[in-house]
């Protein structure tokens, strides 16, 4: 009895107590209860009741606070929380696709289109819901004669369709003409799930010639390889294209432009419900090149003329503006993004002479004798060189116990820095560089350009190399070795240069500034940019551009072949002749049987020489002697220059300053004067 | 008026009907309608059509069992009781699997759910058993194993189908009566603190399926689209609907497909975001006034019987609702519980019509001997 009672009453006085507190609805139920149960009179099932209705209480008090809990949740969950819970429903119920932008065109200095655009129709089959693989085959077979597929074709899509999710579209046809989708659309209720659909694709219009001259340049674009998830999300677009080599690919940025969005209602399961708001793609920016394509073609017509893989750059010495970029052997880049392009990447890829490769930003090479005004520059700059003081040469000379020989065998007796570089004098760099060190030299030449890419525009690009003591320390057991110095004063060695570094380290020679090479054009109305001058003395530039001059103009000058015997222009440049490997060091290295052993023939130059527009670099491939091989073409290529661009004769203006002799030289100076 | 032994006429018994129950079932089962209706987006195909026809036969239903004196259902409660087990049985064996789960018995072309009826079942025969047994002997602790025992066997039964939420609803519902007809509260508390230990045991047993449902629900975030789907949307969906709500059939989560089982388990859901706070409240204050009018007819009875038979009733609607709304809301973890009278579905509408209408009977009957 004690156990029953104790805690009813407790129940009981809790009950009461709440009650008391107004609690209506159990307290007006206590009142008409109790009234009933004092008329029955039947004690047992008096308290029976008196017990269900103290247990009915508290069990109404529970449910009370539950549903107060509930309501207290509802609350929190939709006015509290609801601004950023709508936040997540608005998500919730959109997915924004974007849109891919036009990609911007690429045209020549003259405005001709080499990168557009061009609509394509292609043919999918997009599977009905719950359809059947097995109505694929017989729709197939409706769609061959209209697309022409053929039963291989067809045998091909269907294992493509089996292999791949059900509900991914099937591309049947790309490409097809605007008369095939229009039949297709006649028999639309004959071809369920078929549709025809547009896409943009890159498309380089330009005629044969045309295109294959500038592929280099333009390059072209690519399936999107790796895509991070910052990426932008246009990369992310089943046929999104980027740049891969090129301008395309340098001007990636530019050219893409911004996608768009479409931001579409969907269901929970994804399927498309209306179609809530539009962002149109803003279309991506052309690009204007700074070469002109019929120069351009021009080139690469002579180049190929040699038979050799090689290279040439022309840069406008006062902006930077690359003229020409030519690179030999090149390809089609059409077709390679073409339908056929497996094949046809093969035979490229497989090409030995590397037609994909542009030798002209990519092709490293070391620079031979064109590096020698650079360790002419770095001695005069120390202090260890006077422009006056002569050297001996007597065919070789021997330092830290190793013989070095100049290419001239009988030696050049003495040598001053104007002859030393007309004459290619080895002998002379050799001592140069001992004295100089080659901590000196690199950065003499880092300062003309040469080590390093530039935001020209165009991807790829290779650094070439500029060897110092402490980038040897890190990749070799060795240190540095004196020989190694000497050799580096050469442009041989480790030292690797680009044409378009070479056509730089020219034209900042030419013009004592910082030039830096772009191949897109500035804007139409946009000043010249203005070159910061280097910290180099005018005294020691003008002495080497002297002796440049005498290279082409002089007897006894390397590169006498590049003269174009125009009375008018006169040329400055330097030969080189780079030994490629040191087997062929004691033949006659120009006429080796193995051709991948003969040394590649370079050229640099600059003209006018007297007020410096264009400055010239070339690379022929194992062709031999720099200036026998080179330097007709430079001769040639200097020709087209003065040919299409008349204005240049009459700037022309006399070598400020007197230099020393020019000997026979002398004459044209008189008539530049 | 309280003592008769006379018969009452049909009418009489209709004039004796407490009409706020019915009104409040109707009011309920449309909000039934119209949420399924919108849901369908704006059509009465394919649910709410079929709703307000179960509405109507379940009220009939509910009316006519209300017409049955209460002693018929008393002499019943055993036989019924049996009936509901042996159906609960019978679902291992020949029941049909839905969503990983036996719970059905199809019978002559249609399906059933022998749980619907076990908890009609579970009422009657835990109110005959207390009417039987003397006030005295309630807490007797063998008299406190009967009822225990009547509870187990369909909630080993529903747990093995497997089916939580109706096992925890009649663990609710029985323990609910068993407090109701006086077993004294150390029982409870002894059972408390052995639940607690035993708990961990327990945890160790459940399925995958309902382990991991008790994970994500401590932490739906951990699995956004997969099981935590149905707490997160169903959040969402609230949260949407705000303060006032996005207004009728403009409800774009659930319109969208994106909060599922949105026309059974998580109907509460769709209202809270067309209807917004103040819908959501209202339908809650229903649920609470109707368990509050069936308490207070319980407490206007005398017959143990009759008070239990009501009390059940009243608590089988109010711990589904607790769960269910308990659960759109994230309270508690997701257990397969409808919305009573609002949630499509016809075995649980009849089975909350049959409850309600032994529950009028009870009421009708009052006094009746």
């Amino acid at each position: 009895m004690i156990k029953r009672l104790l805690p009813r009453r407790a129940v009981g006085l809790a009950a009461r107590g709440l009650a008391a507190r107004g609690f209506a609805r159990p307290s007006g139920v206590a009142i008409r209860g109790g009234g009933l149960v004092i008329r029955d009179g039947d004690q047992e099932e008096r308290e029976a009741a008196v017990s269900f209705r103290r247990r009915g209480l508290l069990i109404g008090l529970a449910h009370a606070a539950a549903f107060g809990a509930l309501g207290s949740r509802l609350y929190q969950l939709q006015v509290l929380e609801a601004v950023e819970i709508a936040g997540q429903a608005l998500d919730n119920r959109t997915r924004i696709i974007p849109t891919a932008p036009m990609r911007g065109r690429i045209v020549d200095a003259a405005g001709n289109v080499l990168a557009a655009n061009r609509e394509v129709f292609r043919i999918l089959v997009i599977p009905e819901p719950g359809g059947d693989l097995r109505d694929l085959r017989p729709l197939l077979g409706r769609l061959a004669p209209m697309v022409g597929l053929s039963h291989e074709d067809q045998e091909r899509l269907f294992a493509k369709a089996r292999g791949q999710a059900r509900h991914i579209p099937l591309l049947v046809s790309e490409g097809v003409t605007f008369e095939q989708v229009a039949a297709l659309q006649l028999r639309a209720s004959d071809l369920p799930g078929v549709r025809a659909e547009t896409i943009w694709v890159r498309s380089y219009p330009a005629r044969e010639r045309e295109a294959h001259s500038m592929a280099h340049i333009v390059g072209y674009v690519g399936a999107v390889d790796r895509r991070a998830l910052d990426d932008d999300p246009i990369l992310r677009l089943a046929d999104a294209r980027v740049g891969k080599a090129g301008v395309e690919a340098g001007m990636e940025t530019e050219l893409r432009g911004v996608g768009g969005q479409v931001q579409i209602e969907v269901d929970a399961r994804s399927r498309f419900v209306r179609r809530v708001s539009e962002t149109a793609p803003l279309a991506g920016r052309d690009v204007r090149l700074t070469v002109d394509t019929k120069l351009q073609m021009q080139v690469m017509d002579r180049l190929a003329r040699d038979g050799r893989p090689g290279a040439c750059v022309v840069l406008d010495c006062v902006t930077g503006e690359v003229r020409v970029m030519a690179s030999t052997p090149t390809f089609d880049a059409g077709r390679l993004s073409g339908v056929q392009s497996k094949a046809a990447w093969q035979a490229v890829a497989s090409n030995p002479d590397k037609p994909l490769l542009n030798r002209a930003i990519a092709g490293q090479y070391p620079p031979g004798s064109t590096f020698k005004m650079v360790t002419a520059l770095a001695g005069l700059e120390a202090g260890l060189l006077t422009v006056k003081e002569k050297i001996e040469c007597w065919g070789d000379v021997t330092i830290a116990g190793h013989v070095f020989r100049c290419w001239n065998r009988k030696g050049h007796i003495t040598s001053d820095l104007h002859k030393a570089l007309r004459e290619s004098c080895d002998c002379y760099f050799y001592e140069v560089a001992r004295r100089v060190g080659m901590e000196a030299i690199a950065v003499k030449a880092r300062e003309l350009g040469l080590g390093q890419t530039y935001d020209a525009g165009i991807s790829q690009q290779k650094a070439g190399l500029i060897p110092t003591p402490g980038w040897k320390r890190n990749r070799s057991k060795t240190g540095w070795l004196l020989g190694e110095t000497v050799m580096a004063g050469i442009g041989q060695g480790y030292v690797l240069a680009t044409p378009l570094q070479l056509a730089v380290m020219t034209a900042r020679i030419a013009t004592g500034r910082a030039v830096t090479p772009t191949l897109v054009a500035r804007p139409e109305g946009d000043p010249d940019p203005q070159f910061a001058t280097m910290a180099i003395a005018p005294a020691a530039l003008e002495a080497v551009r002297k002796a440049m001059v005498g290279v082409v103009n002089e007897p006894g000058g390397t590169g006498q072949a590049a003269d174009i015997d125009d009375g008018e222009m006169v040329i400055a440049g330097k030969t080189g002749t780079s030994q490629v490997s040191r087997a062929s060091a004691d033949r006659d290295r120009s006429t080796a049987l193995d051709l991948k052993q003969r040394d590649h023939a370079l050229f640099v130059a600059f003209l006018p020489a007297g007020k410096p527009r264009y400055a010239v670099a070339v690379v022929l491939e194992h062709a031999g002697g720099g200036g026998t091989m080179a330097g007709p073409l430079v001769r040639d290529v200097v020709a087209m220059l003065v040919e299409g661009d008349k204005h240049l004769a009459r700037t022309e203006v006399p070598l400020a300053g007197d230099g020393p002799v020019v000997g026979e030289g002398a004459g044209k100076r008189a008539e530049v004067r | 008026m309280f003592e008769t032994h006379r018969a009452l006429s049909v009418l009489q018994k209709l004039a004796r009907v407490n009409w706020l129950v019915i009104v409040l079932v109707l009011l309920l089962a449309g909000t039934g309608v119209a949420t399924l209706y919108s849901v369908a987006g704006g059509s009465f195909e394919p649910w709410a059509q079929r709703h307000a026809v179960r509405c109507a036969a379940g009220v009939a239903v509910l009316l006519g069992c209300a017409l049955v004196p209460v002693k018929v259902w008393m002499q019943a409660a055993v036989p019924v009781y049996l009936a509901a087990l042996a159906l609960l049985a019978a679902v291992p064996l020949i029941g049909s699997e839905a969503m990983g789960a036996k719970r059905w018995l199809s019978l002559g072309g249609t399906t059933i759910q022998p749980s619907e009826f076990m908890k009609v079942a579970l009422v009657l025969v835990l109110a005959r058993f207390y009417a039987a047994l003397p006030a005295a002997s309630v807490s007797r602790l063998r008299w406190v194993g009967v009822p225990l025992a009547l509870m187990a066997v369909p909630i080993v039964l529903t747990l093995k189908q497997p089916d939580l939420g109706t096992a925890m609803l009649f663990a609710g519902l029985g323990l609910g009566m068993m407090f109701l007809a006086g077993v004294s509260v150390w029982y409870f508390a002894a059972g408390l603190v052995g639940v607690l230990a035993v708990l961990p045991q327990v945890g160790a047993h459940l399925h995958d399926y309902q382990r991991k449902r008790i994970e994500i629900f401590l932490d739906p975030a951990s699995d956004p689209l997969g099981a935590g789907y149905h707490i997160t949307q169903a959040k969402i969906a609230l949260g949407a609907g705000g303060l006032n709500g996005q207004g009728y059939l403009k409800g774009t989560q659930n319109q969208l497909d994106f909060v599922p089982e949105k026309m059974t388990d998580f109907i509460f859901a769709m209202i809270g975001e067309e209807w917004g706070f103040t819908g959501a409240c209202m339908v809650l204050g229903l649920f609470a006034l109707l368990i509050g009018t069936l308490f207070v007819m319980a407490f206007g009875s005398r017959q143990g019987f009759s008070r239990l038979v009501i009390a059940g009733a009243a608590l089988s609607v109010s711990i589904y609702v607790l769960i269910n709304v308990g659960m759109v809301t994230g309270l508690v973890p997701v257990v397969g519980v409808p919305l009573p009278l609002i949630s499509y579905g016809g075995t649980a509408m009849l089975g909350m019509m049959v409850a309600l209408g032994l529950a009028m009977s009870a009421y009708v009957h009052e006094g009746q001997r």
